[in-house]
């Protein structure tokens, strides 16, 4: 009753999180250049496992996972059922509404096009705005999309703004602050609440 | 072999052989069957919900229904219905209309809901479950909570009901000057017990900072709860918990039961005690209801109200892993 599962994305945001249990009694040792994807600690009161940042949500919604590390961007876009109990404060980047300078966000009667890896969202933000779009989903180099004129703008998350400004493009609009969280499963939550409440105290999150 | 496939708030099992899929039916006949005859004995009647509703009279009274998951039908005369993604709200439908004082009146129900998935298929969804109609508000409190403990040990497996009230941050609501988009806005914060993004808000309070720590054993939260309580309606929450709390001592029901104050409903018609039960090892809650007075009147007339419903497919599944164990 007592173990718990943790869920990290695969990549820089996991490693990071990480990070985060080193010296503590939630320490792993993992073999240098492993590719499993399941780590247990010494005491075998802890697993974690290292999938798809879209699918940590998953894993946690779905109870396979108590709790899970994963940028905002992602919870945002999948709209789920999970409790978000802590900002983690890094990851820390910006959703944004990008394209070439001067575009315009409001089109009047024409269709705005936009691209993205996130439509949930970008659906989400236009909801309110009085402007016809058009959302095309990508799964990458979204900043090709204005370029090749598949989109007129794109919704993505900007960290540098490197990326956008090396392809000629500029922010237009500044979204939602991003950085990582810690999500937990409703299930989870209630039957391993003190445990998830060290978990909160180790990371800071209750002073 | 029964294997399942999880999605959007359903369990759709995929049977290997139509052998399977009627023993699985059978094994839930028998649970609705035993589940019927305890609410026979505690004196519910059997109704049958309505199947359409209107989705004006829908959309009213409950803005945190995605009105996409709703699935829409029209009538002859291209009136708008939806197929009930609800059962109290229809049969609130049926009761209201033929309702006078002094009436009594409790019911089970053995239904199904239906609202699109996440792929936006229509989903169906059997529900079981009871409300009590015009019974004074603590008596039938006591009752609803001792019927859901009662059904969620019909199990081995450990679980926990979580109780609040919507009335604490109602009140709390009532007492700020506060337009509706920045009171959804904290609600779903609270809902998401998003304790950093609270802290960001333009708007705080110290009750804000600190309605995430009142969960746990009773006795503790209810004494954090008063010191922030702002108004007759928040300490009206309060006392009918205080009531239930010696209701739940003198039973022995304490061990199951958790205070959470920070619950938010998932429907906006609740006021008054809220409780979700949860099996250890499910992913999601079994059983959910609580009071919904507020809701009656808006519908026309003011009838003690209390209920729960119980999520049948996960109760089959819970059980029938545990039947295979």
């Amino acid at each position: 009753m007592n173990k718990l599962t943790i869920a990290l994305a695969k990549g820089r945001l996991g490693e990071e999180g990480l990070r985060l249990f080193e010296n503590t009694e939630l320490e792993i040792v993992r073999e240098i250049n492993s590719r499993k994807l399941v780590f247990n600690n010494e005491a075998g009161e802890v697993s974690y496992i290292f999938v798809k940042p879209s699918d940590v949500v998953t894993y946690v919604e779905k109870g396979v996972a108590d709790i899970g590390i994963v940028g905002k961007d992602v919870i945002l876009e999948s709209q789920s059922d999970v409790y978000e109990i802590m900002d983690l404060k890094f990851g820390k980047c910006q959703f944004a509404i990008a394209g070439f300078r001067n575009q315009k966000l409001n089109k009047k009667n024409e269709i705005l096009k936009i691209a993205s890896k996130y439509p949930n969202y970008v659906q989400k933000i236009f909801a309110g705005r009085d402007q016809k779009i058009e959302v095309i989903k990508l799964n990458g180099s979204v900043e090709l999309a204005p370029l090749m004129k598949l989109s007129d703008v794109i919704v993505d998350i900007v960290e540098t703004g490197n990326t956008l400004r090396d392809n000629g493009l500029v922010v237009l609009e500044s979204l939602e602050d991003i950085s990582a969280r810690l999500i937990v499963n409703k299930v989870s939550y209630r039957f391993k609440y003190e445990k998830i409440q060290m978990i909160e105290k180790l990371l800071g999150g209750i002073l | 072999m029964v294997f399942y496939v999880f999605e959007m708030g359903e369990i759709s099992m995929k049977y290997k052989s139509i052998e399977e899929e009627l023993k699985v039916t059978k094994f839930r006949k028998v649970l609705e069957k035993k589940l019927e005859a305890y609410f026979e004995d505690r004196g519910y009647s059997f109704i049958d919900p309505k199947i359409f509703q209107n989705y004006d009279e829908f959309i009213c009274s409950n803005y945190r229904i995605d009105s996409k998951k709703t699935v829409k039908v029209l009538s002859g005369q291209s009136d708008v219905y939806i197929l009930r993604p609800d059962i109290t709200m229809s049969i609130l439908g049926k009761v209201l209309n033929k309702w006078d004082k002094d009436k009594l009146l409790k019911v089970y129900y053995n239904s199904k809901i239906y609202l699109n998935d996440e792929s936006l298929n229509i989903g169906e969804y059997k529900q079981m479950g009871v409300e009590s109609f015009g019974v004074d508000s603590l008596e039938a409190d006591q009752e609803m909570i001792d019927m859901a403990i009662a059904l969620m040990k019909q199990s081995e497996i450990p679980f926990i009901l979580e109780l609040g009230s919507s009335k604490y941050l109602d009140g709390y609501f009532k007492s700020l000057d506060l337009d509706q988009e920045s009171e959804k806005k904290i609600t779903e914060l609270i809902s998401k017990k998003n304790r950093n993004e609270m802290k960001n808000l333009e708007f705080r309070s110290s009750l804000m900072d600190n309605i995430l720590d009142m969960q746990g054993d009773m006795d503790s939260v209810l004494t954090k709860a008063r010191e922030f309580s702002l108004n007759e309606e928040m300490e009206s929450a309060l006392d009918e918990l205080e009531a239930l709390k010696d209701f739940f001592e003198s039973n022995n029901l304490t061990t199951w039961i958790h205070f959470d104050l920070s619950m938010v409903p998932d429907l906006d018609y609740y006021d008054g005690i809220i409780f979700k039960g949860y099996y250890f090892e499910s992913s999601k809650k079994i059983l959910s209801g609580g009071r919904y007075d507020k809701l009656t009147e808006k519908l026309g007339k003011r009838v003690a109200s209390i209920g729960f419903s119980i999520d049948m497919d996960e109760l089959v599944r819970i059980k029938l892993e545990e039947s295979e164990r």
